[in-house]
C-alpha cells in the first residue's frame, strides 16, 4: 500500500484534485447559470442547474472512493471528504433553490437584489476555486478565505435589504409567502456553505504544515 | 544451550511490546499494513542486531561474574518483571529489568560490580532527555526546510508516506541493535554464547515476538500517538531510533518505550502541546524504580531457592 503510493509519484492524489477542481468548476458554472436564469426569468436553464447538481454528485462518489482508495495521507482523508461533502450541500441549497424558483416566479421588484446576491455566489464559488488549488500548491489562504468572508458579509447585509423589501410584496395566501420566503432563505443560504467550504480548505492547510 | 530459552523468551517479549513504538502510527492511521509493519519490523530489526547487537553486549554480560544456570533465571526474572510491570501499564524498561537482575544476581554470589552502574544509570536518565532534545530540534529544522521546499499537498503527502516507512525501518534497525543485548548478552558474559551468536539469537527471538504477538499492543500505542500530525509522527519516531543509536555506539542499551515519550514530549514542545500528562511522567518515575528493584529481587529469590 505505502510503496504503491511512493512509486506511483501521487497518481491517485493527481486524480483526487482533478475531480475535487473538477466539482468546484461544476460549481461555478451551476451558480453562473443560476444566476443568469435568475436574471432572465429562464426556466430551462433553472432546470440545467438541476442537471448540473447530479452531475456533481457522481463527481462527488468518484472523490470520495479515490479518497479511500488511498489517496493522500489516512490523517487528512476524512477532512478532505469533508470539504467535499460541504461542496456537496452548497449544490443542494443552490438545487433547492432552483427548485423553489420553478415553483414561484420571483416578483420583479426583487429581482435585481437577488440577481446580485446570485452574482456574488457565482464570485464566492471562484475564490473558493482558486483558494483550493492554492492549497494543493501549499501557498498561503488567508487573503483569500478573506476575500470569500467579505463577500459572505456583503451577502448577509443584501439579505435583510431583499426581507426589507419583500414585506411591500403583496402576498395573496400563505403558501405563496412561504414560497417567497423559501427562495430568499435559499438564495442567502448558498453562501454560508461556500464559506464554510472555504473554513474547512483552511483547517486542511493548516493540519499539514 | 536449554538455558538461553529465558533469553528467548525475553526477547519474544521484547519484540511484542517494543515493536509498536516503530510502526505503531504508521499502522494504527491504516498508512502501513499490519504484516508489512511487523515484517519490515523483523528485517531491520535481525539486520540492527546482527550488525549492531554486539557493541552493547559487554556492559551487561560484565555487571556480575554469572554462571550459565545464573543467567537462565535472570533472564527469567528481567522477563517476569517485563511482563508483569506491563500488566500494570507501567512503561516497564527490558534493560532496566535485566540490568537489575544481573545485580541481583551479582550480590548473591558477591560478584556485583557497582563501578559501572553510573554509566548505565546515566544512559537511563538521558534517553528520554536525548530522545526530547533530538525531537524538538528535528521538528523545528525539518519544520522549517520543508515548508521552505517542499509546500505541494500532494508532494507532501508522498514525502511524509515515504519518511514514516523509512524512519520505521530505522527505528527497526535501532531496535535490534541497541536492545539484542538486554535478550542474550548475559550468555556472552558467562561464556554459553559468543558474541555474534547471541546476536543472532537474540534478534531472531525478538524478531519472534514481533511476528507472533504484536498487534495488540500496536493497535494501543499507535491510537495512542495518533492525535500527532503525521510530521510530529515521523519526528518522533526518528529522535527516538536517533538517541538508540546514539546509546548504541556508548555501548549501553536502553529503553525505547522511554525514548518514544521523550520524543512525544519534545514534539509535543514545538506546538506548545501537552502530549505526556504528569501522571505519564509518573508513571515512568515509577519505572525507572520498580524495573531494576523488581528484576533483582526476583532474580536473588530465583537462584537462591532454586539452586
Amino acid at each position: 500500500m505505502i510503496l504503491e503510493k511512493i512509486f506511483s509519484h501521487g497518481r491517485k492524489e493527481r486524480q483526487v484534485t482533478e475531480d475535487i477542481e473538477r466539482h468546484i468548476q461544476l460549481l461555478c458554472k451551476a451558480c453562473e447559470i443560476f444566476k443568469d436564469a435568475l436574471e432572465r426569468n429562464d426556466r430551462n436553464l433553472m432546470y440545467e442547474v438541476v442537471g448540473l447538481e447530479r452531475e456533481a454528485d457522481a463527481v462527488r462518489r468518484d472523490v470520495i472512493s479515490h479518497i479511500y482508495e488511498g489517496a493522500f495521507l489516512p490523517y487528512i482523508r476524512p477532512d478532505l471528504c469533508k470539504f467535499v461533502e460541504i461542496v456537496d450541500e452548497v449544490f443542494d441549497a443552490l438545487k433547492d433553490t432552483a427548485f423553489f424558483s420553478l415553483d414561484y416566479e420571483l416578483p420583479e421588484a426583487l429581482r435585481d437584489e437577488s440577481t446580485r446576491v446570485a452574482l456574488l455566489n457565482f464570485r464566492m464559488c471562484e475564490l473558493l476555486l482558486i483558494s483550493f488549488e492554492a492549497m494543493i500548491r501549499g501557498e498561503d489562504l488567508r487573503e483569500k478565505i478573506l476575500g470569500i468572508r467579505i463577500y459572505e458579509k456583503k451577502i448577509d447585509d443584501m439579505k435583510l435589504i431583499l426581507l426589507k423589501d419583500a414585506e411591500q410584496v403583496p402576498v395573496v395566501s400563505f403558501w405563496e409567502g412561504k414560497k417567497l420566503s423559501d427562495l430568499l432563505t435559499g438564495l442567502t443560504m448558498v453562501s454560508d456553505f461556500i464559506e464554510d467550504a472555504s473554513d474547512h480548505l483552511q483547517i486542511i492547510n493548516v493540519s499539514t504544515r | 544451550m536449554w538455558k538461553v530459552l529465558s533469553g528467548v523468551f525475553l526477547g519474544w517479549s521484547l519484540g511484542a511490546n517494543d515493536s509498536a513504538n516503530i510502526f505503531g502510527t504508521g499502522y494504527a492511521t491504516g498508512l502501513v499494513k499490519y504484516r508489512t509493519a511487523i515484517w519490515l519490523t523483523a528485517v531491520f530489526l535481525m539486520i540492527g542486531a546482527v550488525l549492531e547487537g554486539p557493541k552493547c553486549m559487554e556492559v551487561v554480560g560484565d555487571l556480575s561474574n554469572l554462571t550459565a544456570i545464573d543467567a537462565f533465571y535472570c533472564a527469567l526474572a528481567g522477563a517476569i518483571t517485563m511482563t508483569a510491570l506491563t500488566i500494570f501499564a507501567i512503561p516497564a524498561s527490558c534493560s532496566q529489568a535485566i540490568i537489575g537482575a544481573v545485580l541481583g544476581a551479582g550480590i548473591l554470589s558477591s560478584t556485583a560490580d557497582f563501578s559501572k552502574l553510573y554509566k548505565i544509570v546515566a544512559c537511563w536518565v538521558f534517553t528520554p532527555i536525548c530522545a526530547l532534545f533530538t525531537a524538538y530540534l528535528l521538528h523545528r529544522i525539518l519544520g522549517f526546510v520543508i515548508n521552505k521546499t517542499i509546500t505541494s499537498l500532494t508532494k507532501r503527502s508522498l514525502l511524509y508516506s515515504a519518511g514514516i516507512l523509512l524512519t520505521g525501518c530505522y527505528g527497526a534497525y535501532t531496535l535490534g541493535a541497541n536492545n539484542v543485548a538486554n535478550v542474550t548478552g548475559i550468555y556472552v558474559g558467562c561464556g554459553v554464547l559468543s558474541a555474534d551468536v547471541a546476536a543472532l539469537i537474540g534478534g531472531l527471538s525478538i524478531a519472534l515476538g514481533v511476528l507472533t504477538y504484536s498487534r495488540k499492543v500496536m493497535e494501543t500505542v499507535g491510537k495512542g500517538i495518533v492525535p500527532l500530525d503525521p510530521f510530529s509522527a515521523l519526528v518522533a519516531v526518528l529522535a527516538e531510533a536517533l538517541s538508540l543509536h546514539l546509546f548504541t555506539q556508548i555501548g549501553v542499551p536502553v529503553s525505547s518505550s522511554q525514548a518514544i515519550v521523550g520524543a512525544v514530549v519534545g514534539v509535543g514542545l514545538v506546538g506548545d502541546v501537552q502530549t505526556v500528562s504528569l501522571k505519564m511522567l509518573a508513571r515512568i518515575g515509577v519505572g525507572w524504580i520498580m524495573t531494576p528493584v523488581s528484576g533483582g529481587v526476583l532474580a536473588y529469590l530465583f537462584i537462591r531457592v532454586m539452586t
